[in-house]
This record gives C-alpha cells, structure tokens and sequence, in this order.
C-alpha cells in the first residue's frame, strides 16, 4: 500500500503539513506530449492535510505557474462567506514516495505565509490518515 | 469571481431543468453557448474537453437540480 510518514515538530501547532508537488493532470499531460509540446514542471507547495475541508484547495498563484485554465466551478461555502463561486483545476498531487493522487482542486487565495495547498477529503477518501499526535507524527496510506 | 467561465455558466443554467431531465447526476461538457456532451464521469469530461478543445477554460458541471456547497472550516481560505 502506498504511504508515507512525516515527522512535524510540534504537530499541534504547526498541524499535519508536507511537501508537495503539483503536477497538470494526466490528461492534459499525454495530450500535451503527443502534441510536441513542453510539460510545466510541477510547483512545489507546502501543504496541510485538513479533514474540515470538503476537497482539496490551491493557491491561486499555482495554477497560473502550471499553465492551467480551469475546468469548472465549485460553489463554496467558508467561516466567513457562503456560496462563493471557484474556479477548478484538474492536477495531481504528487506526495513523498511516490504516491500520487489525481484530483480537481479549487483555487483560493489561502491566506498565510506557509501554506500553499490544503489536502482535503477529496483525497482522503481514497486513504487511510493516521495522526499520531504523542510523537507528533502522521501518515497517509492509499 | 468567475467571470472566464461566465458564458458557460449561462449556458448551463438555461439548460439545466432540461439536463436534469434527462441527465441528472450526469456531467455535462459545456463550451461557450454549446453543451458538448454528457458524460458519466467527471474525468471522463475533463478528458474530452482538453482533447477537442486543448488547454483552454471550459465548464463540467455535475446536473443537479440544486448545487450543494463544498464546505470548508479553515480560516486560511482567504474568502
């Protein structure tokens, strides 16, 4: 089963974070290739894994580093605003050890100096999430 | 907000109670004023636009009589 450990100190502070890569989703991909044409390199991001999140979110800045148009729109609602419309982006998200997740993440402005991505239930429904707080450490199984 | 996609918004929303009739739960392929196509699943779609149209914006949308909305308890959300 594919997964990976991470060691964050401080875990409750800091929270369930990783290092990601975001990656143009696989059929924009082959189609780009066959084209001839040039594949963005994927974006590195901090992420936080975040089970209040109902899918998966990105920094605005990140699709547009990938080339990305989007190809739909959630309808969002937040602590502080309701039915919010967000552009969609189909990507993959590329986590330690190889494991990979393809899946649509919305675009918001993810306020905060750390934080590029939010891993939401969207890909957490595929897994296993293991928060092991007393040693302030956490995995993720597909 | 979403104003590269606005066009096809309207296109689906003139089309939705009869997309909902035929095609509920179904994903539609919208481009411009055009639905494209009815899809069963959402990659599916996505896989279709990119192949007829290339990287450029386009709108799947799941038909549904009444969108519920994606929920997120984060302060970070910045909206």
């Amino acid at each position: 089963m594919p997964s990976f450990t991470t060691q964050v100190p401080n875990l409750q502070q800091v929270g369930p974070v990783v290092e990601v890569r975001i990656a143009v989703g696989t059929a924009l991909e082959e189609i780009e290739r066959n084209a001839g044409r040039e594949i963005p390199t994927p974006a590195a991001a901090v992420a936080m894994i975040d089970t209040g999140a109902t899918g998966t979110v990105l920094r605005e800045d990140i699709p547009q580093q990938l080339g990305l148009n989007p190809v739909g729109v959630a309808l969002i609602s937040t602590p502080s605003s309701a039915n919010v419309q967000c552009y969609r982006y189909a990507v993959r998200l590329l986590f330690p050890n190889r494991v990979v997740v393809e899946t649509l993440a919305i675009a918001a402005p993810l306020q905060g100096q750390h934080i590029q991505c939010l891993i939401g239930r969207d890909v957490l429904k595929h897994g296993v999430f293991v928060y092991t707080g007393y040693i302030d450490q956490f995995t993720l199984s597909f | 907000m979403v104003a590269v996609l606005e066009k096809e918004l309207e296109t689906y929303e003139c089309k939705r109670a009869e997309l909902v009739g035929k095609a509920k739960d179904k994903f539609a392929l919208v481009k411009d004023t055009e639905i494209v196509d009815i899809f069963d699943s959402e990659l599916d779609a996505i896989r279709a636009g990119y192949e007829r149209f290339g990287n450029v914006p386009f709108l799947v949308k799941q038909i549904v009589e009444i969108e519920t909305p994606e929920s997120f308890t984060s302060n970070l959300m910045g909206i």
